[in-house]
């Protein structure tokens, strides 16, 4: 199953084996320019708008970041240089150094060490499990997966909500709380309910992932293992660790550009949307300062900062693929 | 006890938190959504007054039944442009060498990276200037730009597998390379194209922050995903039609997930899980 998607394609580029004697091609396959530019011809319409809808933008995103862009550029369209003004700006800024760079580093590396965790303790008692119980097990964690981020989002929320939810009237019924306390407001919590959200939402695709692989490890080779009297911990780090790693290299990569980038998660959350400044990360205050304050150019700036930081990430992450498969 | 049954039991209670964390959210969604008084205070595990009060609100006076039609209209028209425009340049790049084929699948690869945050501005600014700004044709247009990458990444997988051989013997038949296409490669792809459109579907469906910037002041044009903001009141929030909105929301994708989501785990891989 795993293979079918993305075997690489080996033999496409390989000569057919040639007929002894015969001519080595059928005539229809001899060079035609219309045969040459076929590629072309296909792969023109999706190029097409790619280079429309996401190149050009992301040239205009860095454009707009050197410029003082507001609501008169957009109108008139006249270009504003100024520079580097606006990466001076967001380098300057306190609220970057004590409130951004912490709520979105801090926050992707607690995420993804928690998603990972978790996902490759999940996968390991997945595949200890009889096949009933990986089906049901299998299920529910498909159930977290598929939750939209966006309706996940407001679940959560209604679980912390500060009148009426259920965290806080079940912590009063024990009596651990006097009043209702209110979640959102606390930098910590609101972050704490962030991660919980994340993880939640993200430990699935991890699991599955894992287990693909853990299935995959020789049984030859754990038995072997176990005959020299190695303990199930000496066995998951010394075997299933080292021919996992690439699997584990993907995973962490993948959860970490991902968890780099969280907005709804953060945006839909009671103050989230820019009315507590402490609990901005870099892409909500890139869209705050830009559509909230209609300072679009200084936006710019924090995504372009964004993106480099993530094209960082992904040049890693292609690596590894490249690794894999010799040709893409 | 023995050895065995203490693993035994120490492996149930870990299966029993795990279903209990991974499936609270899930089950909170559907006891509120169901419960005519989900926002009473002190409310239990199940629903006191099991009703379907809040569906009934949420698709009529709530709205819903337009935003659904919205979200319908921009998921099918996305996915049936996506698929067309993916297929094609997956054939392309997995089936013929030609120059800069290795850059033009680096830059699909790395394209996908690009977080919404730097897009939304520039492409606000792009949909703002050809006068699209809240309608859903505006939508459309940057959700088919945004499903493309991945959905070409993953038909190269499925066109790879399809064997060279087939190809041959339809050219030797003396078929020509459109029919070939429909006749040997399009079949055979089809699953793959299943899968991919499934997974745009989802990706347009749930979309928020382009549909939040784009669709700004024009409430009838509305998708699900943005609608929900409907039942938060300035004091206090219908968290039973909330829920109930959520579920509507979630189910089709549930649905839709659990048929690709091998697939959808795989194309992600690409190839780092071997057996």
């Amino acid at each position: 199953m795993v293979d079918l998607v993305n075997r690489p394609p080996v033999a496409s580029g390989a000569p057919a084996p040639a007929a002894a004697g015969g001519p080595t091609r059928p005539a229809r396959r001899r060079r035609h320019p219309l045969v040459a530019a076929r590629p072309w011809l296909l792969l023109g319409p999706a190029l097409a708008v790619l280079a429309v809808l996401l190149l050009w933008p992301l040239v205009r995103v860095v454009l707009f970041s050197l410029q003082d862009y507001g609501l008169r550029e957009i109108v008139s369209g006249e270009p504003n240089w100024i520079g580097l003004a606006n990466y001076g700006e967001v380098f300057t800024d306190p609220t970057l150094y004590t409130v951004v760079l912490p709520n979105t580093v801090g926050f992707a590396v607690l995420a993804v060490a928690g998603t990972v965790a978790l996902g490759t303790g999940v996968a390991v008692l997945m595949a200890s499990l009889g096949p009933l119980w990986r089906t049901i097990v299998g299920s529910a964690i498909m159930v977290a997966w598929a939750m939209p981020a966006v309706t996940g989002t407001y679940v959560w929320i209604w679980i912390f909500d500060a009148d009426r939810g259920i965290v806080n009237s079940t912590l009063q019924a024990l009596g651990l709380q006097d009043d209702p306390v209110n979640w959102f407001t606390n930098r910590w919590t609101f972050y704490g309910i962030v991660l919980l959200n994340v993880i939640h939402h993200g430990f699935p695709f991890v699991a599955i992932t894992i287990l693909a692989g853990l299935l995959g490890v020789p049984k030859e080779m754990l038995e072997a293992a176990e005959v020299d009297g190695a303990g199930p911990w000496r066995r998951f780090f010394s075997i299933i660790v080292p021919s996992l790693r690439q699997v584990f290299a993907v995973v962490i990569i993948l959860s970490t550009i991902w968890d780099f980038k969280v907005f709804a998660q953060v945006y839909l959350m009671p103050g989230g949307a820019g009315t507590n400044r402490e609990a901005l990360n870099l892409g909500v205050w890139s869209y705050v300062e830009s559509f909230g304050q209609n300072r679009y150019g200084f936006g710019s700036a924090i995504a372009v900062l964004l993106t480099l930081v993530l094209l960082a990430i992904t040049v890693v992450y292609v690596r590894t693929l490249l690794k894999e498969e010799e040709e893409l | 006890m023995s050895r065995r049954t203490r693993l035994a039991a120490f492996k149930a209670v870990l299966v029993a938190l795990l279903l209990a964390f991974t499936l609270f959210p899930a089950f909170w969604m559907l006891s509120s959504a169901f419960d005519a008084r989900a926002g009473s205070a002190g409310k239990g595990l199940l629903p006191q007054e099991f009703s379907l009060e809040n569906f009934e609100y949420v698709l009529t006076e709530g709205g819903f039944d337009v935003f659904l039609r919205n979200s319908a209209t921009v998921a099918l028209v996305t996915v049936l442009a996506s698929a067309v425009l993916a297929l094609l340049a997956s054939v392309a790049v997995a089936r013929f060498r030609f120059r800069f084929r290795t850059a033009m699948l680096l830059m699909i690869l790395i394209v996908q990276m690009v977080p919404l945050e730097a897009l939304v501005i520039p492409l606000f600014v792009q949909v703002r200037d050809l006068q699209m700004l809240n309608t859903l044709l505006g939508l459309i247009i940057v959700y088919v730009a945004l499903s493309l990458p991945f959905g070409i990444w993953m038909l190269r997988g499925f066109v790879a597998a399809v064997p060279k051989e087939l190809e041959e013997a339809a050219y030797l038949d003396g078929a020509s390379w459109g029919r070939m296409f429909r006749s040997v490669l399009l079949p055979l792809v089809m699953p793959g194209l299943v899968a991919t459109s499934v997974f745009s579907f989802i990706t347009a469906w749930n979309e928020f922050i382009f549909a939040m910037t784009l669709l700004g002041g024009a409430t009838e044009n509305y998708t699900v995903a943005i609608g929900l903001k409907q039942f938060f009141g300035e004091h206090s929030n219908d968290w039973g039609a909330i829920m109930a909105a959520s579920t509507i929301i979630t189910v089709p994708v549930m649905v839709f997930f659990v048929l690709v989501q091998r697939k959808l785990a795989s194309g992600l891989v690409a190839g780092a899980v071997k057996g």
